[in-house]
């Protein structure tokens, strides 16, 4: 047996006000990622449809963000929105933002949303590359707009090819949520933390905050895979001649 | 703090060629003086971090393949946990955890290595289970049936194909783990994030002057890493199982895109013997 120089006390993350802590860090987390999952997805959605645009300027606008966004941390663009993009604003919004109580959620979504949303967009545009050609052909001789071919016909199977790859962004970008303790939005991270400031108990609190995240990674996991076998198709029915 | 009203006086230009003032800071840190850090540090950690993980990430790749479950398990346990765990937890669990094993400080360097190196182990795990998968079962089972022992046959025939599909992932891979050193700032070390937040502190009236520059410095670097794995990728390959029709397997099979010095007929010709 491996003798700690330490005596832990597992109590201590369920004594109150340490255990209302940690609640509230599980809601902001859980808050964090069900608005980062849906905005990056949103904001992934547009960049890919600029990037496989068929106008210069919109694939070139794609790829600039894509190239910005993808090649500086994640934790950086958290710490900008906290710190930087409140002053870069006009005056007035910039000082609302500035003392608005919950700006470091805010920040903490505005931030993880554009680092994920170069992720997302990169692989729908993979997923977008894997559709034949024929799937836009057969679109337009039904006499689909481009805006219906977009919704009916390519988004559609975009996702559905991109569904593994996009379910691994999203488990990573829920992993991203713990580094919104940065700026001090109280996350799980943070509360663990702030125990370990409190009470220099940090381990124990750190310990249970890793497997409520290893839990609802897994949790994550087994609902993608769920929708994929939901969202399969039996492409051996199918008949395709590929020329 | 710093407002758009207040600054109309600045010159932003000024404000950005005044951080140059910095650039020994940004780039290493208090090195001669103190420890090393900036911009160096973030490279330094990323790659001890991959260079030491290295042996044991492609052993739990290689054991996660394995037929025998008392070997997978606990393989499969070990990389689905450290995946689904965040860096930023792994980071304090060491730091915490470590003096608590060894009864005494251990610096937050080491402790970050540590830290880095167990979370990109779980990665490279993964990336070199990818590149063994990649390679055709028949490439194995053709090693096996002239007779090779199944470890000469792994040795000589399956990994040197596997790694060198492997490549690319692992520049990606290193471009990634360099983007994630960045987190280590919060453990108190002062590698690019922290040097610009510290230079940020110390002017609040031009924040970000030093923002910018802390971006700049990651983006150059991820970049220019980036287009080398684009670069890899086009010249190794990657491997792409759908390519491949079965028909094809048979005889005139190739794992590879061809290199040009294969196809090329005059080469093929050069290399046959002239005169028998």
């Amino acid at each position: 047996m491996i003798e700690f120089y330490y005596e832990f006390d597992w109590s201590i993350p369920f004594q109150e006000p340490y255990l209302g802590m940690m609640i509230t860090g599980v809601k902001i987390t859980l808050i964090l990622l069900a608005a980062t999952t849906v905005s990056s997805l949103l904001l992934g959605t547009l960049i890919a449809i600029l990037r496989i645009s068929r106008i210069t300027l919109f694939r070139a606008l794609g790829t600039l963000y894509v190239e910005i966004f993808r090649n500086i941390p994640g934790l950086f663009w958290i710490l900008f929105f906290y710190f930087i993009f409140p002053e870069i604003l006009p005056d007035k919004l910039g000082d609302t933002l500035n003392t608005y109580r919950h700006y470091p959620i805010v920040a903490g979504i505005l931030g993880l949303t554009v680092d994920n949303a170069s992720y997302v967009s990169d692989i729908l545009r993979s997923g977008r590359l894997a559709i034949p050609h024929g799937q836009r052909e057969a679109a337009i001789s039904t006499g689909l707009g481009r805006v219906q071919q977009y919704f009916h016909v390519l988004l559609p199977q975009m996702y559905r090819a991109a569904l593994p790859p996009l379910g691994t962004r999203m488990v990573h970008n829920f992993k991203n949520t713990s580094l919104c303790m940065a700026i001090t939005a109280p996350e799980l991270t943070w509360a663990t933390q702030n125990i370990e400031s409190l009470t220099f108990r940090g381990i124990e609190a750190t310990t249970i905050a890793t497997l409520f995240y290893i839990a609802l990674a897994g949790v994550m996991i087994a609902l993608i895979i769920m929708l994929e076998k939901i969202l399969r198709i039996d492409v051996s029915s199918i008949s395709t001649s590929r020329a | 703090m710093f407002r758009a009203s207040q600054h109309q006086g600045h010159d932003y230009i000024m404000d950005l060629l005044e951080q140059l003032s910095n650039w020994h800071f940004y780039l290493l840190g208090s090195f001669p003086r103190g420890d090393i850090g900036g911009l160096l540090l973030n490279i330094i950690l990323a790659l001890l971090a991959i260079l030491s993980s290295f042996i044991f990430g492609a052993l739990l790749g290689y054991s996660r393949l394995s037929c025998r479950p008392y070997v997978k398990y606990p393989c499969v346990a070990y990389i689905e946990t450290v995946r689904s765990t965040p860096l930023i937890m792994i980071i304090f669990w060491f730091y915490f955890f470590l003096p608590y094993l060894f009864g005494g400080a251990i610096t937050i360097f080491w402790s970050a290595v540590i830290s880095l190196s167990v979370y990109a182990s779980a990665y490279e795990a993964e990336i070199v289970r990818a590149g063994i998968i990649a390679v055709p079962k028949g490439q194995l089972e053709a090693a096996l049936s002239t007779g090779m022992s199944r470890y000469k046959a792994m040795r000589h025939v399956v990994l040197p194909q596997a790694f060198r599909i492997m490549v690319p992932s692992f520049v990606s891979f290193f471009v990634s783990l360099f983007k994630d050193t960045s987190v280590c700032y919060i453990i108190g070390i002062v590698e690019l994030t922290q040097a610009g937040i510290i230079i940020s502190q110390r002017q609040p009236d031009r924040m970000y002057a030093a923002y910018l520059c802390m971006g700049i410095g990651f983006w150059l670097v991820c970049f220019s890493m980036s287009l080398v794995a684009r670069k890899l990728e086009k010249r190794i390959g990657v491997f792409d199982l759908e390519s491949i029709r079965p028909e094809a397997c048979r005889d005139d099979y190739m794992l590879f895109p061809a290199r040009k010095q294969d196809t090329d007929p005059e080469m093929l010709g050069a290399c046959q013997p002239q005169d028998r």
